[in-house]
C-alpha cells in the first residue's frame, strides 16, 4: 500500500510541477465550451466533455512518459508493475476529479436546464476514461509527438463523428457524448444506461490492456534467475 | 579558510556513518570547529579528509574501524554469475559468450571501446534487456544505474530518496535520512529541495548513484556512474566502491577509465579481439593480467 | 630529521605529553597543540591530537568541560583526573628507564 500510494503521491507531485501539463489540465478544456455556448449550448456542453478528455489524456500521457526511464530502476527497487500504474492512475483520477469540479460548476451556473446529475456522471466517467487511455497511449507509443498526434486524432474523430454512428461508438469518449444527449435534450434513460456502460467498459478496457503493457514491458527477462542472498 | 561548512557538513555525515551518537556528533564537531576558528587554518590541512578524520575519531572512541578489506570467501556461491552471454542487434553480433563471476566483496570493471556492448551487458545482467543467449544468477537484491535517466525531471532528491526508498521497504524518514547520509559521501552536503532537471550533470549524476546505493542492494551495477564528476567526487566515488565492497556487495562497473582499474579484482573487456573470430568477445582478464 | 623516524616516537609518547601538560592545568585542544610546539615536539596537526585526546577521555585520564572564552566559539576543555595523574607517574618512571637503556645503547655510537 505504501509503495502505491508513494507513486500516487509523486505522480501528483510532478503533475503540479510541469506548468504546460497544469496549463493543459486547467484551461485547455475552456475554450472548447465558450467557442460554442451562444450558438449551440447542448453541443457546447459535448464538445467540453471531449476538450476534459482531451486535456487528461493528455496529462496521462506526459506522465507516462516521464515514467519510462525510470521505471526500470523503479521496477528493481521493489516496486511491481502494477504499482506503477496503479499509482499513476489513483493520481491522475483525483486530479482530474478536482479539475473537473470548476467546469461543472459553470455549466450548472450557465446553464439551468440541463440534468446536472447527469452532467456530473458524464464528467466522472471523462477522467475515469481519459486517465487509463492517456496511460496506455504513453505506454505503447515511444515519442511524445506521435503519441500527441495520436491522441489529436482521437479526439478529432470522435468531435466529427455522428454519435449515432458505430464509428463513433468505437472511440473512447463516445460516453460523455451519449450522457450529454440525455442531459441536455431530456432524451429517455436509455441514452443514460449506455452512456454509463460504454464508459466503465472502456475504463476496465484501457486498465487492463495497461496492466498486460505494463506487466511486459517491466517484466523481468527470463535468462535472469534471483535467489535469496546467501 | 576558517571555517569550511562543506568540510564540516562532511565530517559529520562521516561520523554518523560509523555509528557515532548525534551527541558524540556534536561534540566532535563543536571542537573541531573550534579548533578551526583558533588556528584559522584549512580543514584539510590540519584534520585531512573528513573520512580518514572520522576513521581516527571512530577509532579513538572505541569502536572497531571498517575493515581494510574484506576478505572475499570464493567458496561462498557468488552474487551475480553471468554465463555464456550472447546479444544480437538484427545479424549484428554484439555480445558472444560473455562470462561473469561476482562474489560478495569484489568489483567487476566492464571496460571496452565505444558501442562494444558494455552497457547492454549491464542491462542484461539488471534483467532489464533480454539476453539471446545464456543465463544470469543474482544472489540478493539489485541496485542498477543506468547511464541517465534513471531520475524524475520534476522531483527533489528529497522526493527521490522516498520514491525509491518505498520501493525497498524503508519508511519516509528512513529514506530522506539514508539518501542524505549517502549524498554527504558524494560530496554533496546539502541536496537542495530544487527539481532535479535544475541540478547540474554532475550532482544529478550523484542522484543517479545514490539512488542505486539507497536501500542497501547486494549486488550493484553501475553505468559509467561518475560522468561529470569533479575529481574530489570521482576519488570519493571510486572510495565509496569499495567501501560498499567491503561492506559485502558485490559490485560491477562500466568504465572506460583504465587509470582506476587497479581498483576492480575482475577485468571484463569486451573490445573484438582482432586474432579471434569476428565477432568473438567477452575476454576475461582475472587481476594483475589486465592490459595497460 | 627523519621526519617518519620522528613521527613514530612521538606517537608513542604524544598521549603522555598531553597528559604532563594537562596535569599542569586545564586547557583546550589549539593551546596544547601550541605548547606541544613551544616545547620543541614539532606541529602537531589537529587531526592526530583530537584523537589523543579523545583515547584519553574514553579511558577515563583526562576529563573535559565546555567552556566559553573571550573569543570565538565554545570550547572544550580538558584536565587530568585522578587515575590520570597515577598513569603519568608510572608511565614517567618507565619513560625514564627505557630512554636509558636505549641512550646506553646508542651511547657507543655517538661522536
Amino acid at each position: 500500500m505504501r509503495r502505491l500510494s508513494t507513486i500516487a503521491e509523486m505522480t501528483g507531485r510532478e503533475i503540479l510541477r510541469r506548468r504546460a501539463v497544469l496549463f493543459l489540465l486547467l484551461l485547455f478544456p475552456l475554450p472548447f465550451y465558450l467557442l460554442q455556448r451562444a450558438e449551440h449550448p447542448g453541443q457546447a456542453i459535448r464538445f467540453l466533455f471531449v476538450g476534459l478528455s482531451w486535456a487528461i489524456s493528455g496529462s496521462a500521457m506526459f506522465v507516462a512518459h516521464s515514467g519510462r526511464a525510470i521505471d526500470p530502476r523503479l521496477r528493481l527497487s521493489g516496486y511491481r508493475a502494477h504499482h506503477l500504474w496503479m499509482g499513476r492512475m489513483s493520481a491522475l483520477w483525483l486530479i482530474g476529479t478536482v479539475v473537473t469540479l470548476p467546469y461543472l460548476a459553470l455549466v450548472v451556473v450557465d446553464q439551468p436546464r440541463v440534468r446536472h446529475g447527469a452532467l456530473a456522471v458524464a464528467m466522472v466517467l471523462c477522467v475515469a476514461v481519459a486517465a487509463p487511455f492517456g496511460l496506455l497511449l504513453g505506454a505503447v507509443v515511444s515519442r511524445e509527438f506521435e503519441g500527441t498526434l495520436l491522441l489529436l486524432v482521437t479526439v478529432g474523430i470522435q468531435m466529427v463523428a455522428d454519435p449515432a454512428t458505430t464509428t463513433a461508438r468505437l472511440m473512447p469518449f463516445w460516453s460523455g457524448r451519449e450522457i450529454g444527449t440525455y442531459a441536455i435534450d431530456h432524451t429517455d434513460t436509455g441514452f443514460l444506461v449506455r452512456g454509463v456502460a460504454h464508459g466503465l467498459a472502456c475504463a476496465l478496457l484501457f486498465s487492463l490492456a495497461l496492466a498486460v503493457v505494463s506487466a511486459l514491458r517491466l517484466r523481468r527477462r527470463r535468462h535472469l534467475r534471483t535467489l535469496p542472498a546467501n | 579558510m576558517i571555517d569550511d561548512p562543506d568540510w564540516l557538513d562532511v565530517l559529520a555525515g562521516e561520523l554518523r556513518l560509523r555509528g557515532l551518537p548525534e551527541d558524540q556528533v556534536t561534540r566532535v564537531l563543536g571542537e573541531t570547529r573550534a579548533h578551526l576558528w583558533d588556528a584559522g587554518e584549512d580543514p584539510a590541512r590540519a584534520f585531512g579528509t573528513p573520512s580518514a578524520y572520522a576513521a581516527a575519531v571512530h577509532e579513538s572512541l572505541g569502536t572497531p574501524p571498517i575493515p581494510a578489506r574484506r576478505k572475499v570467501v570464493r567458496a561462498e556461491a557468488p552474487r551475480l554469475q553471468a554465463t555464456g552471454i550472447g546479444k544480437r542487434h538484427g545479424r549484428h553480433r554484439l555480445l558472444h559468450d560473455v562470462d561473469l563471476t561476482v562474489h560478495a566483496g569484489e568489483v567487476a570493471a566492464i571496460v571496452g571501446a565505444n558501442g562494444c556492448g558494455k552497457s547492454t551487458f549491464l542491462r542484461i545482467c539488471a534483467g532489464v534487456e533480454r539476453a539471446h543467449a545464456g543465463r544470469v544468477v543474482v544472489r540478493g537484491s539489485i541496485g542498477y544505474c543506468p547511464q541517465g535517466g534513471g531520475t524524475s525531471d520534476f522531483l527533489t532528491p528529497d522526493e527521490h530518496f522516498v520514491l525509491v526508498g518505498a520501493g525497498r521497504g524503508l519508511g519516509r524518514d528512513r529514506s530522506r535520512g539514508a539518501g542524505r547520509a549517502l549524498a554527504e559521501h558524494l560530496w554533496w552536503p546539502r541536496p537542495a529541495p530544487i527539481a532535479a532537471a535544475r541540478l547540474s550533470g554532475g550532482t544529478r549524476q550523484k542522484l543517479e548513484v545514490i539512488l542505486t546505493a539507497l536501500g542497501d542492494p547486494d549486488v550493484l551495477l553501475l553505468d559509467e556512474p561518475y560522468q561529470g564528476f569533479d575529481r574530489d567526487s570521482y576519488m570519493y566515488f571510486w572510495d565509496r566502491v569499495r567501501e560498499w565492497a567491503n561492506e559485502g556487495r558485490a559490485i560491477v562497473v562500466v568504465t572506460h577509465l583504465l587509470d582506476r582499474l587497479e581498483r576492480a579484482d575482475t577485468v571484463v573487456d569486451l573490445t573484438p579481439s582482432p586474432h579471434a573470430a569476428p565477432g568473438v568477445r567477452g575476454r576475461h582478464h582475472p587481476k594483475g593480467t589486465q592490459p595497460r | 630529521m627523519n621526519a617518519e623516524r620522528h613521527s613514530q616516537w612521538l606517537r608513542g609518547v604524544l598521549d603522555l605529553c598531553v597528559l604532563s601538560l594537562l596535569a599542569d592545568g586545564e586547557s583546550y585542544g589549539y593551546r596544547l597543540a601550541q605548547a606541544l610546539e613551544a616545547a620543541g615536539l614539532g606541529t602537531i596537526r589537529g587531526g592526530t591530537l583530537y584523537p589523543v585526546l579523545l583515547r584519553l577521555e574514553r579511558d577515563g585520564l583526562i576529563s573535559s568541560r565546555w567552556g566559553v572564552g573571550d573569543a570565538g566559539p565554545a570550547r572544550k576543555y580538558y584536565r587530568s583526573t585522578p587515575l590520570g595523574e597515577g598513569e603519568l607517574r608510572a608511565a614517567a618512571d618507565e619513560w625514564s628507564v627505557f630512554a636509558a637503556r636505549v641512550g646506553t645503547m646508542l651511547e657507543g655510537v655517538r661522536q
